[in-house]
């Protein structure tokens, strides 16, 4: 890692900038998703009619961004220890629903998306390394 | 949780695991071969249609179910790629990527009874 930009350029801060970026999308989409909701409509499955919302628009303009700022990152920090840092998003996201969006969750969901995110944790390494070969 | 959002889930996560596979093919090819060849055009194009497949079965999921119970699937998609690269690499699973597997599936059975 040499030759590293300083400022707005800097990885380290472009990494940051993806994953909450990819944190803020996630909770807009679930705003937006539920500002159009049409539960009954089988229609609604396909997702089309979340267009609507401008919110799902912003979460869309996001998830660009993360992808922009993703593919920079990947030029300067290598993917295997890009990508388990990413993961921090895992974490972000459950306390996102429960502050943000006050979602209820139970003690039996807590522990299972513990699980989930001490899984990824131990996986994100070789995982990271075979994406690279697939 | 019905059959039906259950499949919706798993058809998201796997559309969403090929099309970073398959983008990833085509900036490989790219990489050594430019842009304009229909090969890396038509990966690109598939890659694309797949990510919004993903995208919107997920924004129908999101009318129907809470963020914190959907996300936690997600973990699914390291579960595909470990066993896709079992098959296709021939890879043996480390005990570390098992152990993981593990938590993440019993993480995801937790979260889905909740």
């Amino acid at each position: 890692m040499q030759n590293v930009p300083t400022g707005f350029g800097n990885p380290w801060l472009q990494l940051g900038l993806s994953v909450a970026c990819v944190f803020v999308s996630e909770l807009l989409l679930k705003r937006g998703a539920m500002d159009v909701a049409e539960p009954e409509s089988g229609f609604s499955w396909t997702g089309l009619n979340g267009l609507g919302s401008p919110l799902v628009w912003w979460a869309i303009l996001l998830i660009i961004a993360s992808f922009i700022s993703w593919l920079y990152v990947l030029r300067y920090i290598p993917l295997n220890l890009a990508y388990p840092l990413s993961r921090v998003v895992d974490i972000l996201v459950p306390l996102g629903c429960w502050i943000f969006l006050a979602e209820r969750i139970s003690a039996l969901r807590w522990c299972g998306i513990a699980l989930v995110v001490i899984g990824l944790a131990l996986v994100a390494k070789p995982i990271a390394k075979m994406e690279e070969r697939l | 949780m019905s059959f039906l959002a259950f499949f919706l889930i798993v058809i998201s996560l796997l559309t969403f695991v090929a099309a970073q596979l398959i983008l990833k093919r085509a900036m490989e090819f790219s990489a050594a071969n430019g842009m304009r060849k229909s090969y890396f055009m038509s990966r690109v194009v598939i890659g694309v249609v797949l990510m919004t497949v993903s995208f919107f079965l997920t924004l129908g999921l999101l009318q129907r179910f809470d963020l914190s119970y959907l996300y936690p699937f997600q973990g699914l998609s390291v579960i595909f790629i470990t066993i896709l690269a079992a098959v296709v690499l021939k890879e043996k699973l480390s005990a570390r990527l098992t152990i993981g597997a593990l938590l993440i599936t019993a993480g995801i059975v937790l979260v889905s009874m909740s």
